[in-house]
């Protein structure tokens, strides 16, 4: 293709986006919108995701030992623990210094001339937060454990929640992707309906196809680029703005950081981008049956 | 250059539009289709430069059949043919000269090459004087001569109009036929639909007439109707 034909489909483009500059705006605002809406739910469920994983990687297994244990028993149990798959770290925890923190967790004087009462345990984590039921079915098992536990019950609802959230998601996203294109695909047929004559016209003196079609999809993808710019602008703002306030007010929520969403922000000018290329090839077709 | 075998047109409603046309049309041959409103004139112009696909019969332009052609030819097959119509069919934004220039542009002409050749045929059509006015500026003959500028740009080896006059008061339609005869004179193939009696009848030319889908004479050097 010839640069100046490509520099005819730019000037083409903008020529039209000009012409129709209400209905231009118009689409560029439904498509910011829609993606703005779609972005806000990406960030959500981004950071719903990134919070569960923090929760997940806290659930950790508490052994307790039998007080019959003795010190090679404990470093039996310990060695065997470790070499069951999928645990990552152990930590053994003597009957003293769980004492210790306890004191420490309710206060010396209250224990002050009590008797011991807590066991000798270990403290296990695990690579993969599936795996901690399995691996604590298997530590039960073992000789010399009195009792396990875990957030049982509340690591299997934290996987359905996680679970629901993705399939909400995706499906969340696959409306507004439609929703945009749409919108995208009738602000172009509107372009090419007020320019079927013109169409019309090259294809009686020997337009290809692509050559009618080039400037209409330029300017579709133009609409999505705009659209997903000012929405990436709007959601980066006021992402900023919520982390900044969730950071001082309740800090042991961890957001992920809008640096980290640059990657996102590419993704979203693409698939604005793409929207828009779709969505004008969508409405064009039928015109170009001469 | 163009044959036609067979050819029949019905539309889909069952209107027969053209029955059976058999016709050869050599080169540099100045052709006149005649008939009433409705006789196939307008069909058989399409068939042409393959607007409309036949329902029987095969069409060959320079020896190839163009009822077979695949779509993505059909553009290169309209520019071996320049369109004229009643309706001019001009760009109004563009000036006379980007309007001629477009059908270059669209062919990816080199600018070079738009540069030489549009003032040349806007010289050629009379209207050199006129190049950066619009069509609204512009009087229905003027607007037809662009229209032929544009149809001749890319040097087509026919040109084929539909009712060229259909619009234009009798002087003027007589202009435009002279400009076509002269563009015939430089030996480009030239097929005009028309009903206008005066216009055919002043000409001399070939006549093909058209009545009712049906071709009821194919004449020499004929008149509008000589059973009138």
């Amino acid at each position: 293709m010839r640069l100046r034909t490509f520099s005819y489909f730019f000037r083409e483009a903008f020529i039209s986006f000009a012409r129709n500059r209400w209905m231009s705006l118009a689409s560029i605002g439904a498509v910011a919108s829609a993606l703005i809406i779609f972005g806000s739910f990406l960030l959500i469920s981004v950071n719903f995701d990134h919070i569960l994983k923090d929760v997940e990687s806290q659930v950790e297994i508490t052994a307790y030992l039998k007080d019959s244990v003795d010190t090679g028993s404990i470093a039996r149990l310990n060695t065997e623990i470790s070499s069951i798959s999928g645990v990552k770290q152990i930590k053994f925890v003597s009957k003293e210094a769980a004492l210790e923190e306890f004191k420490q967790q309710v206060g010396k004087e209250l224990l002050e001339g009590i008797d011991n009462p807590l066991p000798n345990s270990f403290r296990i984590k695990v690579e993969k937060p599936q795996d901690v039921a399995r691996v604590a079915g298997e530590i039960q098992k073992l000789q010399g454990i009195e009792e396990v536990k875990y957030g049982k019950g509340v690591v299997e609802k934290l996987f359905k929640i996680i679970y629901w959230i993705r399939i909400l998601g995706v499906a969340i996203m696959a409306v507004f992707a439609a929703v945009s294109i749409f919108i995208i695909s009738n602000t172009i047929r509107l372009t090419v309906f007020a320019r079927r004559r013109e169409i019309n016209i090259m294809k009686y003196i020997g337009a290809t196809d692509w050559f009618v079609r080039w400037p209409f999809l330029l300017e579709g993808m133009m609409l999505g680029f705009i659209g997903s710019a000012i929405a990436i602008g709007i959601l980066a703002g006021g992402y900023s703005y919520l982390y900044n306030i969730v950071k001082l007010n309740v800090p042991m929520i961890s957001l992920i950081p809008i640096n980290e969403f640059y990657e996102y922000a590419l993704g979203f000018l693409a698939i604005g981008m793409f929207i828009g290329a779709f969505g004008s090839s969508f409405s064009i077709r039928r015109f170009l049956h001469v | 250059m163009i044959e036609t075998y067979g050819v029949t047109k019905i539309y889909p409603g069952g209107l027969v539009a053209l029955r059976d046309i058999n016709i050869k049309i050599s080169r540099g041959e100045f052709v006149f289709i005649v008939g009433p409103s409705g006789a196939g004139k307008s069909t058989f112009i399409k068939l042409l430069f393959r607007e409309e696909l036949p329902t029987r019969g095969q069409i060959f332009f320079n020896g190839k059949n163009i009822t077979r052609m695949k779509n993505r030819e059909v553009p290169l097959l309209r520019r071996r043919i320049g369109i004229v119509f009643q309706d001019f069919r001009l760009l109004p934004e563009k000036s006379a000269y980007e309007n001629v220039a477009f059908a270059m542009e669209v062919t990816e002409a080199s600018s070079r090459e738009i540069k030489k050749r549009v003032p040349y045929v806007l010289e050629k059509v009379g209207l050199a004087h006129k190049a950066s006015a619009k069509p609204s500026e512009l009087s229905g003959g003027e607007q037809q001569r662009v229209a032929l500028a544009r149809a001749l740009v890319n040097n087509p080896d026919v040109l084929v109009a539909d009712e060229p006059t259909g619009n234009l008061d009798p002087d003027t339609s007589w202009e435009i036929m002279k400009l076509l005869n002269d563009i015939n004179k430089r030996g480009t193939t030239v097929v005009v639909a028309t009903h206008a009696r005066e216009l055919v009848d002043g000409m001399r030319k070939r006549v093909l007439q058209l009545d009712k889908g049906v071709l009821v004479r194919d004449e020499e050097r004929g008149v509008y109707r000589n059973e009138a």
